[in-house]
C-alpha cells in the first residue's frame, strides 16, 4: 500500500511518528512537507522513500487554503492509497476538506490502524473516550487524521529519503480568508505537549489569580502549566493551556491534576501520561480513577508545603 | 446579516464511564433514560451567532438547523428560547447511517433551500466537532459543498470594514483572519461563547413556534448521494482499572510531606 504523510514545519514530533508508523505498517511511504527543504531533511532517516517540499508565500497569509491546493494537486499526481495527517489545527482542517474533494473515506482521531488485504480498519476513541470504535473505509483512497503520540511507531533509522522542492505555483485567491495578524502565547518553561512534568489546574482553582499558586511548584519541577476546559471557559487561562479532547494531548511522565474533576473529555488528553497525581477536595471525583497517587484536600493548603518540601529534597 | 447555525442532538456527554453502555449490534451508545442535549461546541456556535447578531443589530437574524431524529426538535426549541429567530429540522426516517460527507450534503442543500425561500445566508456556523462521535469533519465539508471560504477553530467573530474578522485558536497562540461573506466557520470553546440562559418570555414563545420539517426529497437530494464511505464495524467500552494510592495524613501539611516523600520514593521527581 502506498501512503503519503503530510508534514509541516514546527510539528517535527508528529511528522516522525507518522512516517515511522506508516513504514512499520509496511507501506511504501512518501512525505509532503510544508516548510524549508533543510528542515525536511531532518525527516529523511525515518524510512520514507521521497520527501517533496513546498514553501510558497501563501503559507503565511493563507496557511489553510494554500497548502490544501498543493496537497490536492500532489495527491492527484501521485495517487496514494492512504494519506496521513497530524491531529493538529492544520491537519484537522486540511483532511476533511481534501476528503470531500477526493471523495475519499476519512477517519479522524486515529490511534491505530490495520490492513486486511486492501481494507483499512482504524481504531479511535469516541464518546469522550468512554468507548473505542473500529471504522472501516470502503473507498480506494482513504484519509486518516492521527493522534501521533498514540501510534505504534518504533524508532528506526533507514537509508536517506530523496528530498526535492515542488515547483507548484499557487496564487492566493481573493476568496481565501487571509491572516492579518499572528499572536503567540509565549511561556517560560517547556512546551505543554513536550513537557516531562505538567501542573494542570481546573474549575477547583476558582479564579485567574489562583493559577499563580501553581507557579512555584512548576518552577521547582521544571514543569509546564496546563488547564482543563472549565478554566479556559471561565477566562482564567488562555486556550493554549487547555489539555484534553479538544486541547492538547500531553505525554508527561508526571501530571498533577489540581482541582480537576476528571471528566472523560479531559482524561482523553492524558492517555500517554505515565503518572497522574490528583489533588481534589472531592474524594469521589473521577480523576482518582486514573490517578497513580491521590490527595483529598484543598490545593491551597497542599501545594505550598508540597513545593517547600520538594525544594528541600531537590536542593533548590 | 443572516447567520445559520447547525445544532446536533447528542447523548449527554456528562454520563460517567461507570454508567455508559453501548449496544454491540447497533454499534451506538445505549443508556436508557439518558438526556439528549445540544452538542456542546454547537452551543458555543449558537452563542457566537446570537452575540454577533446583537452586535450588528438591524435586521440581522439567526436560523438554527438540525439534521436528525424528530426528538431534535427539542434542541431547536431550546435555541429559539435563547432568542434564535427561526428554526428548521431535517428529519427523514428513510435516512440510514450517515457519514460526515452525507450530513454536509444535507446541510448544504438545506442552506440552498433556506436561500431559495428568500433569505440569503451570510455565514454557516457549526461546532468544531460533535460531542458524541467527534469526527470534526462536517464543518469543513459544508464549506467545500457550498464552495464558500472555510474558517476552523474560531473563538470570536466580529464585523469588519470588508466583512468579518475572526480569531482562530492554534497550538501556540491565535491568528486574526479577515474574510468576506458568505463563509463557513467551525467554532471552538471560549470565555466569550458560553451559552446564555433563556429568558422566560422567549421560552414561552418558543413553545408555540411551528418548526418546519424537511425530508431528503424536500431538499432535492438523491438518496444515493448519501451513501457513506466509512462505517463503524465495532464499538466497545473502554475499561479502566483504578490503581490509585491515596496519600493520608492528619493535616494538609502532613499529606503534602507524605506526597513529596512518595514521589521521591517512586523516583517521579
Amino acid at each position: 500500500m502506498k501512503s503519503l504523510v503530510i508534514a509541516r514545519s514546527g510539528a517535527q514530533y508528529a511528522a516522525r511518528k507518522m512516517i515511522l508508523a506508516s513504514v512499520h505498517a509496511g507501506n511504501a511511504t512518501d512525505v509532503l512537507f510544508f516548510g524549508p527543504a533543510d528542515e525536511a531533511a531532518t525527516l529523511a532517516d525515518c524510512g520514507a522513500g521521497h520527501i517533496a517540499t513546498w514553501s510558497g508565500a501563501t503559507l503565511e497569509t493563507n496557511p489553510a487554503d494554500g497548502p490544501l491546493a498543493v496537497i490536492e494537486r500532489y495527491a492527484g499526481e501521485t495517487k496514494p492509497d492512504l494519506i496521513l495527517f497530524a491531529g493538529d489545527s492544520s491537519g484537522r482542517e486540511w483532511a476533511p476538506r481534501l476528503a470531500w474533494r477526493l471523495k475519499a473515506g476519512i477517519v479522524t482521531e486515529v490511534v491505530a490502524w490495520s490492513t486486511e488485504g486492501e481494507t483499512l480498519a482504524f481504531r479511535r476513541p469516541v464518546y469522550g473516550g468512554k468507548a473505542v470504535a473500529t471504522i472501516v473505509s470502503d473507498t480506494p483512497q482513504t484519509i486518516a487524521v492521527v493522534q501521533a503520540g498514540a501510534l505504534d511507531a518504533p524508532e528506526a533509522t533507514a537509508a536517506a529519503a530523496t528530498v526535492k522542492a515542488l515547483d507548484y505555483d499557487i496564487a492566493a485567491q481573493a476568496s481565501w480568508p487571509a491572516v492579518s495578524n499572528r499572536v503567540s502565547e509565549t511561556s517560560s518553561g517547556p512546551a505543554l505537549q513536550d513537557a516531562g512534568v505538567v501542573i494542570s489546574g481546573g474549575r477547583g482553582l476558582g479564579s485567574e489569580e489562583n493559577f499563580k499558586l501553581l507557579e512555584p511548584l512548576a518552577a521547582t519541577l521544571g514543569a509546564a502549566l496546563g488547564a482543563s476546559r472549565a478554566a479556559v471557559d471561565e477566562g482564567w487561562v488562555p486556550p493554549t493551556w487547555q489539555v484534553g479532547q479538544t486541547g492538547k494531548s500531553v505525554r508527561a511522565d508526571l501530571y498533577f491534576a489540581v482541582g480537576i474533576s476528571g471528566a472523560s473529555q479531559h482524561l482523553a488528553g492524558l492517555t500517554a501520561v505515565k503518572n497522574v497525581v490528583a489533588i481534589n477536595t472531592n474524594p469521589d471525583a473521577p480523576i482518582f480513577n486514573v490517578a497513580r497517587l491521590g490527595v483529598v484536600g484543598d490545593y491551597k493548603e497542599i501545594i505550598p508545603p508540597l513545593t517547600s518540601r520538594l525544594k528541600e529534597m531537590l536542593g533548590k | 446579516m443572516h447567520i445559520l447555525v447547525c445544532l446536533k442532538e447528542v447523548i449527554d456527554p456528562e454520563i460517567t464511564p461507570q454508567a455508559f453502555r453501548v449496544n454491540a449490534e447497533t454499534r451506538k451508545a445505549d443508556v436508557p433514560g439518558a438526556a439528549l442535549v445540544t452538542s456542546v461546541y454547537d452551543a458555543n456556535a449558537l452563542e457566537t451567532a446570537l452575540k454577533l447578531r446583537d452586535t450588528i443589530g438591524g435586521t440581522a437574524s439567526v436560523t438554527v438547523l438540525s439534521i436528525g431524529a424528530k426528538s431534535a426538535e427539542a434542541i431547536l426549541r431550546k435555541a429559539l428560547g435563547m432568542s434564535a429567530n427561526n428554526a428548521v429540522l431535517v428529519s427523514d426516517a428513510s435516512i440510514g447511517d450517515l457519514d460526515s460527507a452525507g450530513v454536509a450534503t444535507l446541510i448544504a442543500a438545506a442552506v440552498k433551500k433556506v436561500e431559495g425561500e428568500g433569505k440569503p445566508v451570510d455565514m454557516v456556523l457549526a461546532g468544531r466537532q460533535a460531542a458524541d462521535i467527534e469526527h470534526g469533519q462536517t464543518g469543513g465539508m459544508i464549506a467545500e459543498a457550498l464552495a464558500w471560504p472555510c474558517l476552523t477553530f474560531i473563538s470570536k467573530l466580529k464585523p469588519s470594514a470588508n466583512g468579518i474578522e475572526a480569531q482562530r485558536e492554534v497550538e501556540d497562540g491565535h491568528l486574526i483572519i479577515q474574510t468576506q461573506t458568505p463563509f463557513v466557520a467551525t467554532i471552538t470553546n471560549d470565555q466569550s461563547n458560553q451559552p446564555r440562559l433563556a429568558k422566560v418570555r422567549d421560552v414561552m414563545m418558543s413553545n408555540r413556534a411551528k418548526i418546519p420539517v424537511w425530508s431528503v426529497a424536500d431538499l432535492g437530494v438523491a438518496p444515493a448521494a448519501l451513501a457513506p464511505r466509512t462505517r463503524i464495524t465495532n464499538l466497545e467500552i473502554v475499561k479502566r482499572e483504578s490503581h490509585c494510592e491515596v496519600i493520608e495524613g492528619e493535616t494538609a501539611v502532613d499529606k503534602a510531606d507524605a506526597l513529596a516523600a512518595r514521589l521521591r520514593e517512586l523516583k517521579l521527581v
